[in-house]
């Protein structure tokens, strides 16, 4: 059944606001942040409104409904990535996950010399933590290029990088490009040699169903304001004999068994990892969100907004002195389209936009490894999602075309 | 520098010219005229680390210094041409100032002139950090 794009943009009071001169907002920033529907503002003012308590801690009513909705959501959100509850650690996002990864499981793990691979296409928050690693424990890390014809991966050179390598951290999709690795074929390889591999979905996670078991990764870090859901929460899927090799990273309150002033023991598990007052609200937003998305073919929605996205870019690459950074018309990739004008520097095309209404992000998007392979500063990206329309990429297109005239 | 106002008089007719535009598309054309025009303009040869503003989306370059006369003299530039029209017209409010009246300048003209989003925390990191560093290099070279 093909997607009622009105009744899904009904639920996203956000997306009928005007902006203070009077424009109609049209936002296409959703790689940066996605909006969010009524029913996960809802919930988490529900929480506020009639159950707000700390949980885990107390045995009064409020705290058993607390609870309850802090451990529900995340059976709903673990079933929803494919996997159980025990495999699942709250983190604050994306970033938090690969920290933990990085604090909990390769402090631990990894010694000097030992190989850590990454690709040029990371977020810096795949990037800094395992540069920090190399100055801690000494650990070589390797990048894997990208090819700057085809915008994917050099998977030639990422089978030489992987030559001893200890963990693999790749980024599913890319959030420049919007280019989707062969995550797949990467865990696979990246097993044969008996690496860990860590899969940062932030930007995946949005766009298809990410199954954690099947997929075999042993990390995959998803974060949650970019599916629907509120900011400030994510989480970090770990497989159990992974987990088993992790020592704690922040330490206090929660993920304690017993202190005494000679020392702690830890609590095991996903609860060793989950350290102060939990991010109640955000968790159960979080379950809504998954609850509202589980209700779509996540193959559609990829599909309406592939063919948003590469029907923009199509148009675009009309428009004289705009080059496309990426391959939006490949069936796989995400919709995040990346651009730049000859002319027009990227953060004044980005505020001349926005006096039209459109939500565009501007900058190096936490990739400067990619931004160098790539030989530019920073690019414009309008990046879509389930609730964007043909007409609005029309209008976009068309606003676009008439700034150029006008300013370059 | 009177009453409410802390921009000098000079400035006067350049925020009035802004606020006739008829709507902000056309004071965005008119701060790219006034990066053409800017007058005391920052080669990029002489773009380095030392007198970046930081903290920008775009590249943005400013060397304050004191010129013959003893008065304050601004040289900027930047890749934004919003950014550098913003620097337009501070170096002709600021150019030959006195050091203690740059320092204690605010930066509300660029509010007369309309150019709301050049305020705002998240974009204004251009336009306001290079304000800042005006303002504390005026502070300097007293």
């Amino acid at each position: 059944m093909a997607l009622d794009i009105e009744a899904i943009r009904a639920d996203f009071p956000i997306l009928g606001r005007t902006l203070p001169n009077g424009k109609k907002l049209v936002y296409f920033d959703n790689a940066a942040t996605s909006q969010k529907p009524q029913c996960v503002i809802d919930a988490m003012s529900r929480y506020y409104e009639e159950y707000n308590s700390n949980a885990h801690r107390a045995n009064h009513t409020l705290a058993d409904e607390a609870t309850t909705a802090l451990e529900s959501a995340r059976e709903k959100i673990s079933s929803y990535f494919g996997t159980s509850p025990d495999q699942m650690i709250y983190t604050s996002g994306a970033t938090e996950a690969i920290n933990l990864v990085a604090y909990g499981w390769a402090r631990e793990n990894l010694d000097e010399g030992d190989v850590v691979v990454l690709t040029e296409m990371e977020h810096h928050a795949d990037i800094v933590p395992w540069q920090q690693m190399s100055i801690d424990k000494g650990v070589e890390v390797r990048y894997v290029p990208i090819d700057t014809e085809s915008f994917t991966l050099d998977m030639d050179a990422f089978e030489v990088a992987l030559d001893g390598a200890s963990l693999v951290c790749v980024v599913h999709t890319s959030n420049v490009l919007g280019v989707r690795n062969p995550v797949e074929k990467i865990v696979k390889m990246s097993h044969s040699v008996g690496a860990r591999v860590l899969i940062d979905c932030a930007q995946g996670a949005p766009h298809e169903r990410i199954d954690f078991d099947s997929l075999g990764a042993d990390f995959v870090a998803i974060s949650a304001h970019k599916m629907a859901g509120p900011t400030g929460i994510g989480c970090i899927l770990v497989k159990r004999d992974a987990m088993a090799e992790m020592g704690p990273f922040m330490t206090g309150g929660s993920m304690i068994k017993r202190v005494t002033t000679e020392g702690s023991t830890f609590q095991e598990g996903h609860a060793m990892f989950e350290t102060g007052t939990p991010r109640i609200a955000e968790a159960i937003g979080w379950g809504a969100a998954v609850e509202w998305l589980d209700q779509f073919d996540m193959r559609e929605v990829h599909d309406h907004i592939n063919d948003v996205a590469s029907w923009t870019a199509a148009q675009m690459m009309d428009i004289p002195g705009i080059k496309i950074y990426g391959d939006p018309d490949r069936d796989d990739s995400s919709g995040a389209v990346s651009f730049l004008h000859e002319s027009i520097q990227s953060q004044d095309l980005a505020l001349l936009l926005d006096e039209g209404g459109f939500a565009v992000r501007t900058g190096h998007h936490c990739a400067q490894p990619l931004m160098d392979a790539l030989g530019v500063p920073s690019t414009n990206r309008a990046s879509f999602w389930i609730y964007n329309t043909m007409g609005e990429a029309e209008s976009f297109v068309e606003y676009l075309s008439q700034v150029i005239e006008r300013f370059a | 520098m009177t009453g409410s106002r802390k921009w000098p008089e000079h400035l006067d007719p350049v925020v009035e010219e802004f606020r006739a535009c008829f709507d902000a598309m056309e004071r965005y054309e008119l701060l790219f005229d006034y990066a053409k025009m800017h007058p005391s303009a920052l080669p990029q040869e002489e773009w380095n680390d030392n007198n970046q503003v930081h903290g920008c989306q775009s590249r943005a370059h400013v060397i304050c210094s004191v010129d013959e006369s003893g008065r304050f003299l601004l040289r900027g530039g930047a890749d934004a041409q919003i950014v550098q029209g913003l620097m337009a017209v501070t170096a002709i409010a600021v150019n030959g100032m006195d050091l203690a009246d740059v320092a204690e300048m605010e930066p509300d003209y660029a509010e007369a002139m309309g150019i709301r989003s050049s305020l705002t925390p998240s974009r204004a990191n251009g336009f306001l950090n290079m304000f800042k560093r005006v303002r504390e290099e005026a502070a300097l070279l007293q």
